[in-house]
């Protein structure tokens, strides 16, 4: 067991090497060997599937001399491919070898074809399918935060969180898994990264009815994250919000950044969020000033720093057409902050009191509609 | 040497052009001219690779100069690229031609490029700016392109589905929501992407949308590629989803129905039970209780007796056919069923009903509905007002599909019927139906002499074949195919079914089927009367020996 242990604590270090130009040195011999091994590893993978002890045990041998904890016990079993594709990608890797790579990949040594000589083939279809399937007339209208690119990306980000809630086992483990998802968030530009998470609380909040359309295939090439757990969501979405709430400034970035009628979805799913968004727009509608020249709110600083009265405006007025709970909460505070503001009936004077005054206006006229 | 003949044959030009006429497949024309060529061009891709295999990269690209362009070109249209196994020949000709000892920088380039069409291919292009972010990030969660383009698949079908399906909410079209031309977009997309099981819920919304217009709004190219891997059973699709289809798509329709021949008129026939289940299997039967396609289907059938001078294979799947049919419709629990009749509407509706109790008769009451049944023909064809000879044909056409009537009303001829003149005349007519020149009557009158024969053998217990020489003399001696083998009908009920006749039945059904035509027609009557048997739960179990041991050695000799 101990020399299966020290043999999967060089699967990190195969992986970066297969990465890297340290490749240039590789002969087809020395390839062979190394999709050999990555074969050894998904057979691994599926014998100790089902023995939750000697996974335990592989996957914390895994994460040892690992800072950023890429991987885990379930790319033990994607290993062919991770391999197989790394090196493809590679272009230290010398003629001879890639030969041999290409031989090794697309076709099927002998008579066998095996799942993972079919799914190279399979990929290219399903990508070909992915550009036609974008082509009638544009892509299909979907909500923000909904794009089919978008949800695929944040599907794999919760499954692999899923995977990982699965591997903990210690609660110090905990603050790794933070960390390693600020380390994976943080490879985005922000604005991706923003969406990403953002669709991926979505789905998580969206339950049951966006699982299936994430679809848990049972096709190999699928991911085996255990879809069925909803308890799981509450595990998962748990860091992400960590990693939203922790830092201020990237909060206020992400509520600046994503469209209010995404943000007024989320905190309406997201207690933990509702609380902070407000306290963000209440912070950034008491930078406005009134002009009375020009007769309306304008922002007291020109920097980028804070909204516009009428993004303000549109943004309270989400949040009152949210859920219930939402609504009343949102209406709530701003009675709260016009009260305290000196509870001005005539507009002009205080933000809340005219703010309060259109969504009144405005969810009045959606009544009688 | 082989490469010189085989180059002519490989037309790089022509297809190049195409390619770059076709560009990325971007408009509807060269959408619809690509799906047209996908077939020919997998063809040629093969036989590409299959040259290729054979030669090192150098000489390939000198034998070629083209190829490396066309694979290009080829790679960027997701048409092509999308369409069951070319992107796997493309891959391996690619492989080909990739250089494992690159001599100069010519190669070096070559290989380069190979590697990046690859990487477009299956991972992160370096052609298409927005996949390297996602590349990182998918690779830095410790996936691969593998996974993220299942999960986005997936995803875009779902997103797809539901679309489609917001325009019909229980069963109301909400026009304007999806315009008629993008759904005929949709369509022409999907063709090339058929077998590719992730499609399966847009391919069944597709099929099942009905967009209000009277114009059927699928591509018709889409239509029959489904068809076609449904009949070669690339995909499975659920019942509703196929009859919808064939509803809405007749060439489909009669595709299958000959496709259903062919199938059945190429195996050998051995017993019925094997072509019911093939029958039952191409779902025609099931689709059929549609009364519009079930009349396209007997058209076709129909047509095909004709073809076929009334073969008695195809009589016998016609027969089948309308069996399982008819089983299907009673066990099926729809609300809105058609009533039987519907399926008949240009007949004399008795005798339809009449013909349909079949299941609802009990074997003692079978002389009789086989009188009823007679009775009732006789006066429609003996009406001065069925003239033409097509009346005449439809009429006799209806009877055929319940052919087991017939093999019925023979065997309670030999049993000794009360009235055997209503039930000779049935077979008489079924064999020989015209009587412009008196053949029918002729035909009865000899049919009667050979039946009182038989009769009068029926007490012996103990026969020669001498005893039967008379009947058999009839059969050879004659001019008139159809006395044959309405003789030959009884002779055999005869044998199969007396005490005295089982005994010399091998040896005189051998002497029949040696030394007249009609064979066939005799293994056919055999393995319809073992199905019957099978099938009615008839304890005969000497009849049902008897007939195994004729139908193997009969089997053999055809």
């Amino acid at each position: 067991m101990e020399a299966v242990l020290a043999q999967v604590e060089q699967l990190p270090a195969l992986l970066a090497v297969s990465r890297s130009a340290l490749v240039r040195d590789w002969d087809a011999q020395i390839l062979d060997r190394a999709l050999e091994w990555g074969r050894y590893f998904q057979h691994l993978h599926d014998r100790f599937l089902t023995r939750p002890r000697l996974r335990e045990a592989l996957g914390r041998r895994l994460r040892r001399g690992q800072p950023s904890l890429l991987l885990g016990f379930p790319q033990l079993g994607r290993c062919p491919q991770l391999l197989g594709l790394a090196l493809l990608e590679n272009r230290a890797l010398p003629p001879a070898a890639c030969r041999r790579l290409l031989l090794c990949l697309l076709q099927p040594p002998g008579v066998e074809a095996d799942a993972e000589s079919r799914s190279l083939p399979l990929l290219a279809r399903r990508k070909a399918a992915s550009r036609l399937l974008a082509l009638p007339g544009g892509p299909p209208r979907s909500l923000e935060g909904t794009e089919p690119q978008l949800q695929a990306e944040a599907q794999l980000l919760l499954v692999r969180l899923r995977e990982e809630e699965q591997e903990i086992v210690l609660a110090s483990e905990a603050e790794g898994r933070q960390r390693w998802l600020s380390g994976v968030l943080e490879q985005l530009p922000q604005p991706r990264a923003f969406r990403v998470v953002a669709a991926a609380l979505l789905l998580l909040g969206q339950g049951s009815s966006s699982e299936q359309a994430g679809g848990g295939g049972r096709d190999g090439n699928s991911l085996d994250g255990n879809q069925a757990s909803a308890t799981g969501g509450e595990g998962v979405a748990g860091p992400l919000l960590s990693w939203l709430l922790g830092n201020l400034e990237r909060f206020s970035a992400f509520c600046r950044f994503l469209p209010g009628s995404l943000l007024a979805s989320l905190a309406g799913h997201y207690s933990q969020l509702s609380r902070p968004y407000l306290d963000l727009l209440t912070t950034w509608g008491s930078l406005l000033l009134y002009d009375p020249l020009q007769g309306r709110w304008v922002k007291s600083c020109l920097d980028k720093a804070g909204l516009s009265w009428e993004e303000l405006r549109e943004r309270f007025g989400y949040l009152c057409r949210g859920s219930v709970l939402l609504g009343g909460q949102t209406q709530a505070a701003l009675k709260l902050l016009k009260a305290q503001d000196g509870d001005f009936k005539v507009c002009g004077l205080s933000v809340w009191t005219d703010l309060l005054m259109e969504v009144e206006e405005y969810l009045r006229k959606e009544d009688e509609r | 040497m082989a490469q010189d003949t085989t180059v002519p044959k490989l037309n790089f030009e022509y297809w190049l052009d195409k390619a770059i006429k076709w560009g990325q497949a971007t408009t509807l024309e060269s959408q619809k001219d690509v799906c047209f060529h996908l077939p020919q061009l997998q063809e040629f891709l093969h036989q590409v690779y299959e040259t290729l295999k054979h030669m090192d990269s150098v000489l390939a690209i000198q034998q070629f100069p083209l190829i490396g362009q066309l694979l290009g070109r080829l790679c960027w249209n997701p048409f092509v690229v999308g369409y069951d196994e070319s992107q796997k020949i493309l891959m391996w000709c690619l492989c080909c031609l990739y250089s494992s000892e690159p001599q100069n920088p010519v190669e070096l380039k070559a290989n380069s490029w190979i590697r990046s069409l690859l990487c477009h291919l299956l991972s992160s292009s370096k052609w298409e700016s927005n996949e390297a972010e996602t590349s990182t990030f998918i690779s830095t969660l410790g996936y691969t392109s593998s996974d993220y383009y299942c999960q986005l698949i997936k995803n875009m079908v779902f997103s797809l589905v539901t679309e489609l399906g917001e325009n019909q909410f229980n069963g109301l079209n909400i026009q304007g929501r999806v315009s008629a031309s993008r759904v005929h977009a949709m369509s022409l997309i999907c063709h090339p992407l058929v077998t590719l099981p992730d499609l399966m819920p847009l391919l069944e919304t597709l099929l099942l949308y009905h967009g209000g217009a009277s114009k059927e709004i699928l591509s018709s190219e889409f239509l029959e590629a489904v068809n076609e891997a449904f009949l070669k059973k690339k995909i499975s699709l659920p019942e509703p989803t196929v009859f919808s289809l064939w509803l809405r798509h007749l060439p489909s329709l009669e595709k299958a129905t000959l496709c259903l021949l062919d199938q059945l008129v190429s195996i050998q026939m051995n017993s019925l039970e094997e072509v019911a289940c093939v029958i039952k299997d191409s779902l025609l039967p099931q689709a059929a209780s549609h009364p519009a396609i079930f009349r396209i289907v007997n058209e076709i059938f129909k047509n095909a007796l004709l073809e076929t001078d009334g073969t008695p294979e195809v009589m016998t799947i016609i027969q089948v056919f309308t069996q399982v049919f008819l089983q299907d419709h009673q066990n099926e629990n729809k609300q809105h069923k058609f009533p039987l009749k519907a399926y008949f509407p240009y007949h004399h509706q008795p005798l339809v009903t009449a013909l349909l109790r079949r299941p609802f008769v009990p074997a003692t009451h079978w002389s009789q509905h086989l009188k009823h049944i007679s009775d009732m023909l006789k006066a429609l064809v003996e009406d001065k007002n069925i003239s033409s000879l097509a009346d005449l044909f439809e009429i006799w056409f209806l009877v055929a599909h319940f052919g087991e009537w017939l093999d019925i009303a023979a065997e309670e001829l030999l049993k000794g019927a009360v009235e055997p003149d209503a039930l000779l005349w049935l077979l008489a007519f079924y064999y020989c139906p015209q009587n412009e020149n008196q053949q029918r009557t002729q035909t009865m009158v000899e049919a009667q002499a050979v039946y009182n024969h038989l009769m009068m053998l029926c007490s012996c217990t103990v026969l020669s074949v001498k005893d039967l020489e008379a009947a058999v003399y009839s059969i050879m001696d004659t001019g008139q195919y159809h006395n044959q083998y309405l003789v030959t009908h009884l002779l055999t009920n005869f044998l199969l079914f007396s005490s005295g006749g089982h005994m010399i039945a091998q040896e005189c059904i051998y002497h029949i089927t040696e030394t007249t035509a009609t064979s066939k027609e005799v293994c056919s009557l055999l393995i319809r009367t073992a199905y019957r048997i099978n099938h009615n739960g008839e304890k005969n179990q000497r009849a049902v020996k008897l007939l195994n041991e004729l139908l193997q050695k009969l089997t053999l000799k055809v």
